[in-house]
């Protein structure tokens, strides 16, 4: 059955800790993102290696982004319209493992977060909704 | 006349594709992970023995960008190479395509209300190689030919999960009417529960995980209703990934048996879920 577009919009922000990508976020992050998935080409990830704020001068950033970009601000990334697979553009041209640049997005040191994975993840309890608190 | 056999569901991990890159497979960390995967790869090289895979993954921001975001996109290319993701693309072979029953699927679909997308080029990423390695390990050449079917589960909305039932539904009827005999199987991957973003990142839940393996054997088709607000507060804003899972159990039919199913927390951010269905009478 069709669900009510707002209703449905209004539920992915009731999760704790969470931004999903909605057509909102994809708009503001357009260019975020599309830089991001520059570095896919080797030419481009030793441009941006040599000069990482000369490089960005080439995208039509807000000086937010481009500074949450520099500063590897991933959850900033995140509120301004970052996606988490275009990221990982630049955290894997940066060496950072998927696991490690996850981590730096939580409250925790990576060893803290990869013995929290070895014990079997974060609960979801308490973590589901916001409203909710359940 | 082409038929589906059997139907697999699998995570598609990148660090799996690491570990066979890297011949890390039987450590401590991912010797249980891939001791999992052991009977499948047995059943796929000595019974089962398809022809074809159609393989439902997603692309995670390597040949599409935000340019264009099919909804559902279907591979009628001839062959397929492995993509860069920011380090190089893996070393894997290239992906032999099966452009005839590519087409037909993709002509029949569009008859049958559902408007795909047609790709004829691309290049593809974890998401379909790390299958393809859980399943057939290391060869130099890979012993099907695959129908690629990437679905967004990236930007929102996603398809629902009734809608990738029913194309999965579709894809059935489309194979039955291709007239080559041809043994064709059909992958649905990603998931299970994981989250990649925010302060929430890490969460998993294998209770949950579990529930949904349960729900893809025998008769039942309650997961085709499950709302995506479900999946996104149970198992993750990534666990959405699994919507992907049904389409391969659409296609199987009105009934399952479970030839094999194996679950391990952690790889990585994710909660690895396998399963093998066959269609039942």
């Amino acid at each position: 059955m069709k669900q009510d577009i707002h209703e449905y919009l209004a539920e992915l922000e009731d999760i704790p800790g969470t931004r999903v990508f909605t057509a909102a976020r994809a708009r503001r992050g357009y260019w975020l993102n599309q830089f991001a998935m520059s570095l896919m080409k080797p030419e481009n990830r030793e441009r941006w290696k040599a000069g990482e704020r000369q490089y960005l001068e080439d995208w039509p950033m807000t000086a937010e982004q481009k500074e949450a970009i520099l500063a590897r601000d991933y959850n900033r990334c995140l509120d301004l319209g970052g996606n988490v697979y275009f990221l990982a553009k630049v955290f894997s041209t940066d060496g950072l493992s998927f696991a490690e640049a996850v981590s730096t997005m939580t409250d925790m040191s990576f060893p803290e977060y990869r013995d929290m994975m070895l014990q079997g993840g974060r609960p979801p309890e308490g973590n589901r909704s916001i409203k909710g608190g359940y | 006349m082409a038929r589906i056999t059997a139907g697999v569901g699998s995570s598609h991990v990148p660090l799996l594709g690491v570990a066979v890159d890297q011949g890390k497979t039987g450590d401590d960390y991912f010797g249980p992970i891939f001791a999992g995967y052991e009977w499948t790869r047995q059943w796929e090289s000595d019974t089962a023995r398809p022809d074809v895979v159609i393989l439902v993954y997603n692309d995670h921001a390597s040949a599409f960008d935000m340019k264009v975001i099919p909804t559902f996109a279907i591979g009628c290319g001839e062959r397929y190479k492995a993509a860069d993701e920011g380090w190089g693309p893996r070393q894997v072979p290239d992906v032999e395509g099966h452009a005839d029953l590519a087409w037909h699927i993709a002509q029949s679909l569009i008859l049958d209300d559902f408007d795909m997308t047609i790709i004829n080029e691309m290049d593809v990423d974890h998401g379909l190689t790390v299958p393809l390695s859980m399943m057939f390990g290391t060869p130099d050449k890979w012993p099907v030919k695959v129908v690629p079917l990437a679905v967004n589960v990236v930007t929102y909305p996603v398809p629902s999960g009734n809608r990738c039932w029913a194309l999965g539904e579709a894809i059935a009827r489309a194979v039955a009417s291709f007239p080559e005999d041809l043994n064709v199987q059909i992958w649905g991957t990603g998931g299970m529960s994981h989250q990649l973003q925010g302060p929430r990142a890490g969460l998993l839940n294998r209770e949950w995980d579990n529930r949904f393996l349960d729900a893809l054997v025998g008769d039942s088709d309650a997961a085709r209703h499950i709302p995506h607000i479900e999946y996104l507060r149970e198992t993750g804003s990534e666990g959405i990934e699994m919507v992907m899972w049904l389409v391969m159990r659409g296609a199987l039919g009105a009934k399952t048996r479970c030839l094999h199913r194996h679950y391990h927390i952690p790889c990585s951010n994710t909660a690895i879920g396998h399963i093998v269905l066959e269609p039942a009478e």
